[in-house]
């Protein structure tokens, strides 16, 4: 039987072909491509079979969305999108929530998901957005900002407040009530349908509600995030991995003085600081997918860890791969310059550097060995 | 699949009250370097995190062999080793009844 990632993959590689760098220039996806990648699975490839996905393994997901973005940020953030929104259905979804709404995500129907809000950002505890009950329905109310993939979204998997905690739930995208507003010129990811979102006494039915009782909002979104986080990390993977190609093919045929420039020691460096970098991304991504696979309570850090550095490892190298590449790397939609933006959002993106720095250095106080030295 | 890998009920259960609350209490102390009486809010006075009950909640599902979900993740749940231990023997007997 053929290798469920190795087909998958081809099917990324196929249809998004060498068409990402217009894709930028134009700011928007094919919307055929996105529900045909939707109905091939490969947007929530992690989701079990029993609901309609694919299956695959943390470690397998991670392959599939390195290859991604390797080839186009803005697709791989599409991605991210739909598999957090399918992991947040299975994650906190009733039975019957998850045999609703499951399957069709693994089968063209597209998702997109919303924390963020004005004044919400890394301080999620400050989120206004409201669900409330009134009779047998469900209101909400709020302005979410930034979701990506929103623009392209059937389904909005939006967090507010509700009852005594937190609550998600699942919203049409073409119910009375929701505008979608497409973020005008974003810097990086451009064609990944970043939207506003007003919710506007939006009237659900009661059974959108996931899970069906309040939670507390930080376990909610911690865990939620945390696909969001692996994915991203995954991503940054896949902008070194097409940063480190694109410099070294460069470096290997560009001659001057004499000879191709990888040979000058200065370029070289670079070069070196490039398989580095997509190395070190690799390994902390493998480990905290491992960690998942595995069921270990150690998936929590480790994902935290990975986000963390393969987003810094990647706007550095992206960086780098300009300075290789130098006139050839520098027109807008190119592989170096693609990577340039897209990794820096990647910086920002589910949980700030400095906020998950702030969550590496908690851990770090919380397992400190307590008592007297040695 | 088999049956039995069906209805597996993870590394230590089936189990008791007992073994619940000695495995807890182990976790929380390898994992934050003090111990913890079986009563003590960890939340409130242990002074814990939003990761850390992530952490939990991955550590319960796995060790015991059960699935954490709706209402059962409220933080009431998870505040002490005493009120994890019936949660987990709670989720163990309802998954049991319901694979005979």
């Amino acid at each position: 039987m053929a290798d469920p990632l190795a087909i998958a993959a081809a099917t990324v590689r196929d249809r998004i072909g060498d068409r990402a760098g217009g894709w930028d220039l134009a700011g928007v996806l094919p919307l055929p491509l996105l529900r045909e990648l939707g109905a091939a699975g490969v947007l929530c490839a992690q989701l079990p079979e029993a609901f309609g996905g694919l299956g695959l393994s943390s470690l397998q997901n991670g392959e599939l969305t390195a290859a991604t973005g390797r080839l186009c940020s803005s697709v791989r953030s599409v991605q991210t999108s739909q598999g957090m929104a399918a992991w947040t259905v299975q994650r906190f979804g009733l039975p019957e929530q998850q045999r609703a709404w499951l399957p069709d995500l693994a089968s063209g129907r597209l998702a997109a998901v919303g924390f963020s809000e004005t004044g919400a950002g890394s301080d999620l505890a400050a989120m206004a957005t409201t669900v409330r009950r009134s009779g047998d329905e469900l209101v909400v109310d709020g302005h979410k900002r930034w979701m990506t993939a929103a623009r392209y979204a059937d389904l909005l998997v939006v967090f507010g407040r509700y009852e005594d905690g937190a609550a998600a739930v699942l919203v049409p995208a073409d119910a009375p009530g929701v505008h979608v507003e497409p973020v005008a010129d974003p810097m990086g990811c451009r064609a990944a349908g970043h939207a506003d979102v007003r919710l506007d006494g939006v009237r659900l039915p009661a059974g959108r509600l996931l899970g069906g009782s309040a939670l507390p909002l930080p376990l909610l979104v911690t865990t939620a995030l945390a696909y969001g986080r692996m994915s991203v990390a995954w991503g940054c993977v896949g902008i070194l991995r097409a940063c480190l190609e694109a410099a070294s093919r460069h470096a290997a045929t560009r001659e001057q003085f004499g000879q191709p420039i990888g040979r000058h020691q200065l370029v070289a460096g670079h070069l070196a600081d490039l398989l580095v970098a997509e190395q070190v991304a690799t390994r902390v991504c493998e480990h905290a997918s491992r960690c998942w696979d595995a069921g270990s309570a150690e998936q929590v850090i480790a994902t935290v860890l990975a986000k963390q550095v393969a987003s810094e490892q990647a706007a550095r190298a992206a960086a780098t791969a300009v300075q290789v590449l130098a006139s050839a790397g520098a027109r807008d939609g190119g592989v170096a310059a693609r990577a340039y933006r897209d990794a820096k959002l990647m910086e920002i993106i589910e949980g700030s550097s400095e906020l998950c720095r702030l969550l590496l250095a908690d851990h770090a106080l919380a397992v400190a060995p307590r008592g007297e030295e040695g | 699949m088999t049956a039995a890998a069906n209805t597996n009920p993870g590394p230590l259960g089936p189990t008791d009250d007992e073994t619940v609350q000695k495995e807890l209490l182990r976790f929380l102390e390898s994992r934050t370097r003090t111990s913890w009486l079986p009563d003590t809010d960890l939340f409130g006075d242990g002074g814990q995190s939003s990761l850390f009950a992530m952490e939990l909640v991955v550590h319960l599902e796995k060790s015991f062999g059960i699935s954490i979900r709706g209402a059962n993740l409220r933080l009431e749940n998870f505040r002490t080793v005493t009120v994890m231990t019936a949660m987990v023997r709670r989720l163990q007997q309802a998954a049991g009844a319901q694979h005979g």
